[in-house]
């Protein structure tokens, strides 16, 4: 990465960190405080980003709603990266008829369309955030699963290792010197880039109203609700989802300049 | 008569960067000219200019092509010109046809855009084309891709690619290189053949000994000029220039043992080998090796004996294997049968944990040496982390034996901190040696070590090997494709095809009395200046 | 006889996808707190009468032990008895036949769309300069970034509520599938655009089409004979992760459109969580993978016979 790429990656990551743990720090104003008399303001000086129909400001909603959805998001992919790793590792590592069982089970799971799983597991456990974690975690796991195992493959079948066994390393030398570290790349790679595509999965969640309720300012559940007056008031809708946009694109230009592949995902 | 090709003060250039400067030569019907040199020369460049091809921003005083003044022709011009009067035959036949597209579809593109010819007239003249490249049935052939051709094939297919349309200039660019020597000698044949037929063959090549076989006149090239042109009888032995001396001592065949290929090299006076103890264990026995991959053999039991302090050439073309039996007898591949014995220790088969001890006896130096780094380590890190066994890559306490390796293989201490990557081949090479000696080996298999290199590194890195070995006493198991460098660098010899040993013996009496057929036809596929 | 065997290899990997998505089905609902029975039936919440849970308890054998269930649930799947809606009140299977064709369709059109802009993007990427290319890498990043729904939304307030060319809900004519259409297809086409220029420049910058410039061709020439080709290949082999992100799409835009289809039906039958539904539209969907992933395959090895092969 060059040095500007790094500092603008960083300010990226800064601002919506600091977004989602201070908000108020942005947006000083109650996100849930209502005031009829200012419904369906267009954006304008006092309010950048319009206001709602119960008058409150879709800036400070907004704002106040990366905390939600960032979590979400990020949960999910913890989740969903973590399985990928035990699942992904232990097939490429494995004898060939448990990688093939595994292999096997992986293809089965990524035969059911991402969203479509989300929603099964959710007719299983019912809407909330807790499920919808959860939900986009599990249907992301078996693309990542199969990312992690071809890339841990590589390595093991690398010139690279093969000149350390004739150099007479042993496995503990080779996984520690060489395997994790040069795992280790890629992997931060796909994860930002799993990062953007979680956030846009659980907000569409959210959207379909199985994800976090309203009136909390998720972008989403804004976004949804948002959706009954859209010939009204486009900038209800238009906003939140502007700030997923920037997210997922920010996440996926700082995962393609870790070196990831956006195909896969 | 006027010549099809008159270059005069050539020059071509890419964002501002001289990459062929004030080059001069002509070109009659029924001549073959030869432009030689390394990579980086602009011989590659210019070439591609007498097309319209080069992608640079060309200049010059006079460039005519067949009579036509290149330097005006518009793009549809050139179109008419390239395929029918001037053609290609580009280095890679695997690279240069598409392997998406049947190869028979190739050649027709020819016809397609320079005749009006249909579709089953155009059709007879590929099968027609292709026979007279002698491929065997070519009605089937042709509607192959590239992929599912053997090499030979693909060489006969590109060279029927060129004369469909029957082209007055014949532009061979690096058409020979990386080929085995029983195929290159089939390419030159037809190059010859092209040339007696009364076209204009311009051969662009690095190996002086190759373009000796065809080449009227010569001109050797360098960094973007030619340095020297002439007939090559004058080149081959009355060589003006410096560099064209260094070229012609590069060439490994004929060179006796231990003496320099390089101008740099310091005169080598065999010295002593260290004084051991007489031991007559030899340093590898392979015994029976067999390999069979789905079915199919890779090596069909193979055995040799490598004594100590001395160098076994396995040679062989690609596929023979040659690389399956360095891979079974590095423990790297299990063997279906057979065994190897390492310093009269059994090596393989054996458990890895049980091999490992072993294993510092044993190097290995491959044809790219980048893949076999770690990407994450600078040229230091590699060396010490080869020298602390994998502890360490950090260089406390081993600055001056990381220092005296790089010393060992005449690499610039300086450039410890870099990253192979931005390291040159040869360079490349040199470190992979210094990573393989850290553990002070008895044995090295070397892999095709210098197919990657350009002629004059290569000469090089055989005088480092050479002179590494009469230091160190290290046995080498030396792998190549080309018989000159074999013929050069080893004590024995043993002649692989098909998976078979067909032939073994000392350098002597496998080059100088071939028993078996085989051996026989690489020989005479050799060139030799000497 | 090649053929068959890949057949009977393709329809034999089939069969166990789908014995798998199954099993992790069969396991998903029993591990569901609560009776089985009243989970089937929609959970807690839907109040299914006591003569309606014993009907569901004797029909999945739910009395039976463990073993004895599965085998039961497998044994009625084989039969392509995927049980009765609950809340749609109709077997799941008459449902699906209805369901189903709305949305596939949507998702050929779409892949369609999404191919043909991404084969004009990368046409007009290769012609275009530097500032172009900058141009076309940030339209690529952001289309693959930006979500259906919100697409969706700013499509309809763009030709429906502002320009009000296009009708905001899908009403069965022609004009009426354009949005849905687009916005199903711009990130998947941002995707394609972003592989294909890839191996788009690989390929014009390789060996064999200088060697078909030299035999006389010109670029276009080029561009057409090989350039399509190595450029869709990689594209073509994720054609059936395309489909299925374009079916999870379709659940969304169906929404937003209020378009009849396997998407809105799969959501209102979550929200019922309707357990005989939901099982049959994993299944269907896994089932459009497996023969989406086989026909491409197929494409490929017509493409690419040797590639294949390996």
């Amino acid at each position: 990465m060059s040095r500007t790429a790094k500092i603008l990656s960083s300010l990226f990551i800064l601002f919506w960190v600091l977004t989602a743990f201070v908000p108020a720090l942005i947006a000083p104003a109650d996100p849930l405080a209502i005031n009829p008399s200012q419904a369906f303001q267009a954006p304008s000086g006092a309010h950048i980003f319009g206001t709602d129909e119960s008058g409150r400001d879709v800036f400070t909603r907004v704002i106040h709603g990366a905390g939600d959805s960032l979590y979400i998001g990020l949960a999910a992919t913890a989740l969903g990266m973590g399985l990928a790793l035990v699942l992904g590792t232990a097939a490429a590592l494995a004898p060939r008829w448990l990688d093939e069982v595994i292999l096997r089970v992986l293809e089965a799971l990524y035969s059911v369309p991402s969203l479509l799983m989300a929603l099964l597991i959710i007719a299983f456990t019912g809407p909330g955030v807790g499920p919808a974690i959860v939900a986009v975690g599990l249907s992301t796991a078996p693309g990542y699963a199969r990312l992690v195992r071809s890339q841990i493959r590589t390595l093991k079948n690398s010139e690279m290792l093969e000149a350390a066994t004739v150099l007479g390393r042993g496995t503990w030398l080779k996984v520690r010197n060489h395997l994790v570290p040069n795992a280790l790349q890629p992997l931060l790679a796909l994860v930002t880039l799993g990062i953007g595509q979680a956030v846009i999965w659980a907000a569409a969640l959210s959207f379909l109203g199985l994800g976090t309720p309203p009136p909390a300012p998720e972008w989403g559940a804004m976004l949804s609700a948002g959706r009954t007056y859209l010939h009204l008031a486009w900038w209800l809708s238009f906003f939140p989802g502007l700030a997923i946009v920037v997210v997922a694109a920010g996440a996926t230009l700082i995962g393609r300049a870790l070196g990831g592949k956006v195909k896969a995902l | 008569m006027n010549p099809l090709l008159a270059v005069d003060n050539l020059c071509v250039s890419f964002a501002g960067q001289q990459a062929v400067n004030d080059v001069s030569f002509e070109l009659n019907a029924g001549e073959c000219l030869a432009l030689v040199g390394e990579s980086g020369s602009g011989k590659s460049v210019t070439a591609r200019s007498l097309l319209g091809l080069s992608g640079g921003t060309v200049s010059a005083e006079k460039l005519m092509v067949c009579q036509e003044d290149a330097l005006t022709l518009t793009e549809p011009a050139w179109q008419k010109i390239r395929g029918s009067s001037v053609v290609m035959i580009l280095q890679d036949a695997l690279m240069a046809l598409d392997p998406l597209r049947p190869v028979g579809r190739e050649i027709e593109d020819v016809l397609k855009e320079h005749g009006t010819l249909n579709s089953k007239a155009r059709r007879v003249q590929v099968i027609e084309a292709l026979a007279s490249v002698d491929l065997p049935d070519p009605e089937r052939r042709m509607k192959q891709r590239s992929t599912q051709l053997s090499g030979g094939m693909r060489q006969r297919v590109l060279i029927a690619q060129a004369l469909i349309g029957d082209p007055q200039i014949v532009i061979a660019d690096e058409a020979t290189t990386a080929l085995d020597s029983r195929l290159a000698a089939l390419v030159l044949k037809q190059l010859a053949a092209l040339k007696n037929e009364g076209r204009a063959v311009l051969m662009i090549s690095h190996d002086l000994a190759q373009v000796a076989q065809l080449a009227d006149r010569i001109a050797v090239m360098r960094a973007g000029k030619i340095v020297e042109s002439g007939t090559t009888e004058q080149i081959l032995n009355h060589p003006q220039h410096e560099y064209t001396r260094t070229l012609l001592r590069a060439i490994p065949s004929g060179v006796p043992r231990f003496a320099p290929l390089s101008i740099k090299a310091t005169a080598s006076e065999p010295r002593q080998l260290p004084p051991t103890e007489p031991d007559t264990t030899p340093a590898l026995v392979v015994e029976n090796l067999s390999k069979s991959f789905a079915k199919h053999p890779a090596v069909i039991e193979a055995g040799f004996v490598l004594p100590r302090g001395s160098t076994l050439g396995l040679v062989g073309e690609s596929g023979s294997g040659k690389t399956t039996t360095a891979r079974m007898i590095l423990g790297l591949e299990r063997p279906d049968a057979g065994s190897v014995t390492l310093l009269g220790e059994r090596f393989v088969p054996h458990s890895e944990a049980a091999r490992r001890s072993l294993r510092e006896n044993i190097g290995a130096i491959y044809q790219n040496p980048l893949g076999s780094f770690d990407p994450r380590y600078s040229v230091g890190q590699i060396l010490t982390d080869a020298l602390s066994a994998g502890r360490s890559k950090r260089a406390s306490g081993y600055k001056d034996q990381v220092a005296r390796l790089l010393e060992q293989v005449e690499l610039d201490p300086a450039l410890s901190g870099r990253n192979p990557r931005e390291l040159s081949g040869g360079q490349r090479q040199r470190l992979a040696i210094a990573r393989a000696l850290a553990p002070e080996p008895q044995v090295l298999v070397l892999d095709e070590p210098v197919s990657a290199l350009d002629v004059s590194i290569q000469a090089t890195i055989l005088d480092l090997l050479d002179r590494l070995q009469q230091e160190t006493g290290t046995s080498y198991l030396f792998i190549s494709h080309d018989l000159s460098v074999i013929e050069h660098m080893s004590d024995l010899v043993a002649v692989m095809y098909q998976g078979r040993i067909v032939e073994q013996g000392s350098t002597a009496e496998v080059f100088g009395d071939p028993q078996h057929e085989y051996t026989r036809s690489l020989l005479t596929a050799m060139p030799r200046l000497r | 006889m090649k053929l068959l065997a890949w057949l009977g290899r393709k329809v034999g990997g089939a069969l166990v996808v789908l014995w798998l998505v199954a099993t992790a089905i069969f396991i998903g609902v029993r591990l569901i707190p609560g009776d089985p029975a009243e989970a089937i039936m929609g959970g807690p919440g839907s109040q299914a009468s006591a003569e309606a849970l014993a009907n569901a308890r004797s029909e999945y054998g739910l009395d039976l032990p463990i073993i004895s269930q599965y085998f039961l649930f497998l044994a009625k799947l084989i039969r392509l008895d995927f049980g009765t809606s609950y809340s749609f009140k109709d077997p799941v299977l008459q449902i699906m036949g209805e369901v189903l064709p709305p949305t596939i369709n949507l998702a050929l059109m779409a892949l369609v769309v999404a191919w043909l802009l991404a084969l004009l993007f990368a046409l007009l990427a290769m012609r275009a300069n530097k500032v172009g290319q900058l141009l076309g890498n940030a339209v690529e990043i952001v289309a693959a970034a930006v979500p259906h729904f919100w697409l969706g939304a700013v499509l309809i307030m763009l030709f429906s509520s502002m320009l009000g060319w296009l009708p905001a809900v899908a009403n069965g004519t022609p004009a009426g599938l354009v949005l849905p259409v687009l916005t199903l297809a711009l990130p998947l086409a941002g995707f394609l655009t972003q592989l294909m220029r890839d191996s788009l420049n690989t390929a014009m910058g390789s060996q064999f089409a200088l060697a078909a410039r030299a035999r006389g061709e010109s670029r276009l020439t080029v561009f057409r004979r090989h350039g399509l080709r190595h450029a869709a290949l990689p594209a073509l082999g994720l054609t059936g992760w395309a489909f299925s992100s374009l079916l999870s799409g379709a659940v969304v835009v169906e929404a937003i459109f209020a378009r009849p289809g396997l998407g809105r039906s799969l959501l209102s039958a979550v929200l019922a969580r309707d357990i005989p539904m939901v099982t049959g539209i994993a299944l269907f969907s896994a089932l459009v993978y497996i023969v989406v992933m086989a026909l491409t395959e197929a494409i490929e090895r017509l493409i690419d016979p040797a590639g294949a092969e390996s």
